[in-house]
């Protein structure tokens, strides 16, 4: 009796087990087969439903117009979940579970095409490509071919605060096309005659190194993915600058995102030099409409030195091995890789700015804002745009900026630069093998 | 008698055949795939076998030696103090006129109960330029200036240290307080006839007593402190400039963060259970039962 009663129980167990298995399986037919033959339906993954989220659905909205079969779902998830996601599944090998389209941020594009050949949809003759800004471009282009469309751009600019900086005596003009080291200046009247921070500081976070060397035409890494540290005069201005920011006591500390934004939504600082995305951020401080304009950020003390750069941005790609990759493509292309209703639309509801030039000639781009104090500001970030240098951002970025931040203490404190700088290649090159 | 036997020997195999079998398939599966891909090299779904370059490697690879630094040093430093606070809040909370017992055992295993994430972003806030750390020194004029706690490597992992303390004590002096409870009081109160002092008897009765807890938590702190991830993740997420990065961390970077090698990655996974395994020994040789 007992037997009978362990051996029904462990078939009831396994059945169990089995019926589990075998359930998931079915669903996912279910869904590849409404797929192909109801309604046409393409998946997307993204990580902001109120900014790229947001951009599908207007998207989606303008495609059904001509073709009403089309449907589209978003599934949305936190960023680092979505890499995560991916990488494990392309590493493993499973295609099953990965949606048509997804989002990639625009430093993962190279490490993302080299890391898994085959695996992205190649777009070079799908849309035309010499409608967007060419920085855009050429962070999308691995070894000839396009890999996706592009989507937002980083551009950035400098905002301030006009009664701050009136405080201590400076007009906008003072503020257009100056160089670093007038920046500094100016910060450190600032501080002293309203006691206003001119900015903050992280050591921890590379996007004011980025946005430096960007603005200079170069990047942390080579376009053959060498360490770009040694002899690189743009890199040792880049830290020159940092130092001197650091070392002036302009600065406020601060260690992570929310102290960041913090401090300028308290009015703790007078200037942010950021992306074009951090409009909605700087505009979350209500009390402080009509205080804020921008300029362009300040440029570097070299020849190739321009008063434009980029801070993060991201693009499209289609998995080539999904089924209605075709679809996904033509969806992509026509709206996001090719309708100027598509960005005007996306401003006007999200703040989102993309980088579709014959967009930026409409009415949506030429609006004032009232709390930037009436500043046309869409139009003047989309012609920076057009400045910012184009830059290979290569496939090991994150590895080159974690040598840097492991050398930057020693460098803030003094440390000889051309030593630093060596010291840094070597622990890249010895990260990278 | 051998017939019975092995007739409820087989309805006990058919008990443990399934669970060993899932055992085998999501445990032990993996561990052997993992094994062989620390043998591998390349990147994301690019490998080739590269035999024990990865081993080599490990030795001349600075980011892991700072890892593995940081680490130990959380390991050496946090571990002892953290296990001997334990023990005193537990000898302390084990006195039998000791009144609102269960009031103070309470707050003190709370933190245990808090998820890792939401204290180590407590942490973090606690411990800014404007946190109230720095409020509290420089109200009580401790200090003039505020100190940039995760800014600067030293005091970054003090807070570490601090923070790891704070979430884990409870946890350690819960198993302290239970054997000490199993502690025959006649022992105690033999020793007080013999003229022996609080102090002597805590060091020469308690602590030899719970020696085999002692072991147990000091191989499950070490094992734990080795794979410190999320702490060091939201409080400093591993500066500043990379000095308070853990292994694990450095595991977590190289797959999700750079551009992914999991044979490398693996090969450091393996390198954790390798020191965990050498450390238990040590620890097994040192304070286990002689046999």
């Amino acid at each position: 009796m007992k037997k009978v009663l362990s051996v029904l129980l462990l078939v009831t167990l396994t059945t169990a087990l089995l019926a589990a298995c075998g359930s998931s399986d079915s669903k996912s037919e279910n869904a590849n087969n409404a797929g192909n033959t109801g309604k046409k339906k393409v998946v997307a993954w993204a990580w902001d439903p109120s900014f790229n989220g947001a951009a599908l659905k207007i998207a989606e909205d303008l495609y059904k117009k001509e073709n009403p079969d089309f449907e589209l779902e978003v599934v949305d998830m936190a960023k680092t979940d979505l890499e995560q996601k991916l990488n494990t599944n392309l590493a493993a090998g499973v295609k099953d579970g990965l949606p048509d389209i997804i989002l990639v941020n625009d430093p993962n594009i190279q490490k993302y095409v080299t890391a898994y050949p085959n695996t992205f949809a190649d777009f070079t003759d799908k849309a035309d490509f010499s409608q967007f800004s060419p920085y855009k471009v050429d962070a999308l282009t691995v070894d000839g071919k396009v890999y996706g469309v592009p989507f937002d751009i980083g551009v950035t600019g400098m905002f301030y605060r006009t009664d701050i900086l009136e405080e201590a005596g400076f007009t906008a003009a003072d503020l257009e096309n100056i160089t670093w080291d007038r920046y500094i200046e100016i910060g450190q009247i600032v501080k002293e005659k309203t006691g206003k921070y001119m900015s903050t500081i992280n050591p921890n976070d590379e996007a004011l190194t980025s946005i430096l060397l960007q603005s200079g035409g170069s990047w942390y890494i080579t376009p053959e993915n060498k360490g770009n540290f040694v002899d690189n005069p743009v890199m040792t201005e880049t830290l020159r600058v940092y130092k001197a920011i650091a070392d002036s006591g302009i600065a406020k500390p601060v260690t992570g995102w929310s102290e960041f934004v913090g401090s300028f939504n308290a009015g703790d600082v007078a200037t942010v030099v950021s992306g074009v995305w951090q409009i909605a951020s700087i505009m979350d401080a209500k009390d402080q409409s009509g205080k804020w304009a921008v300029a362009p950020i300040p440029r570097l003390n070299i020849e190739q030195g321009v008063n434009a750069s980029n801070e993060g941005g991201s693009s499209w790609f289609v998995l080539d091995g999904s089924a209605n990759k075709e679809l996904a493509i033509d969806f992509l292309t026509k709206t996001i890789g090719g309708s100027s209703e598509f960005y005007e639309r996306f401003l006007n509801e999200n703040g989102g700015v993309g980088s579709y030039i014959p967009a930026f000639s409409s009415d949506a781009y030429s609006q004032t804002s009232e709390f930037f104090g009436g500043q046309a500001i869409y139009k003047d970030f989309t012609e920076w745009s057009t400045k910012v240098p184009g830059i290979s951002l290569g496939m090991y970025t994150q590895e080159a900026k974690d040598a840097l931040k492991n050398e930057l203490p020693n460098i803030l404190n003094g440390a000889d630069l051309t030593q630093s700088l060596a010291n840094i290649q070597k622990l890249f090159e010895q990260q990278v093998r | 008698m051998g017939g019975k036997w092995n007739k409820s020997s087989l309805i006990g195999w058919q008990f443990v055949a399934l669970p060993s079998a899932l055992i085998l398939l999501f445990s032990f599966y993996p561990m052997v795939q993992s094994l062989l891909l620390s043998f591998q090299s390349g990147k994301g779904t690019v490998y080739s076998y590269v035999g024990i370059d990865n081993y080599i490697r490990l030795f001349s690879d600075p980011m892991f030696l700072q890892a593995v630094f940081n680490t130990l040093l959380y390991l050496v430093i946090q571990v002892p103090i953290m296990l001997f606070l334990g023990l005193l809040i537990a000898h302390l909370l084990n006195m039998p006129n000791l009144r609102f017992k269960g009031f103070y055992r309470t707050a003190i295993f709370l933190p245990c109960v808090t998820s890792l994430v939401s204290y180590a972003v407590l942490f973090k806030s606690i411990f800014s330029l404007d946190g109230i750390a720095n409020q509290l020194l420089m109200s009580l004029h401790i200090i003039n200036e505020p100190i940039a706690w995760l800014m600067d490597p030293v005091w970054a992992r003090i807070v570490i240290i601090a923070a790891i303390t704070w979430r884990w004590t409870g946890y350690n002096m819960i198993f302290y307080l239970s054997a000490m409870q199993n502690i025959d009081p006649s022992i105690y109160e033999a020793a007080s006839i013999d003229g022996a002092s609080k102090t002597r008897q805590f060091f020469s009765i308690t602590v030899p007593m719970l020696k085999p807890i002692l072991l147990f938590t000091a191989i499950i702190s070490t094992n734990g402190t080795l794979q410190l991830f999320d702490e060091v993740v939201n409080i400093t997420n591993g500066g500043p400039g990379n000095s308070t990065m853990t292994i694990s961390q450095y595991i977590y970077n190289l797959s999700f963060v750079y551009t992914p090698n999991f044979g490398y990655a693996a090969t450091v996974s393996y390198a954790i259970v390798i020191i965990v395994a050498v450390l238990a020994l040590i620890q097994l040789k040192v304070g286990g039962e002689k046999r």
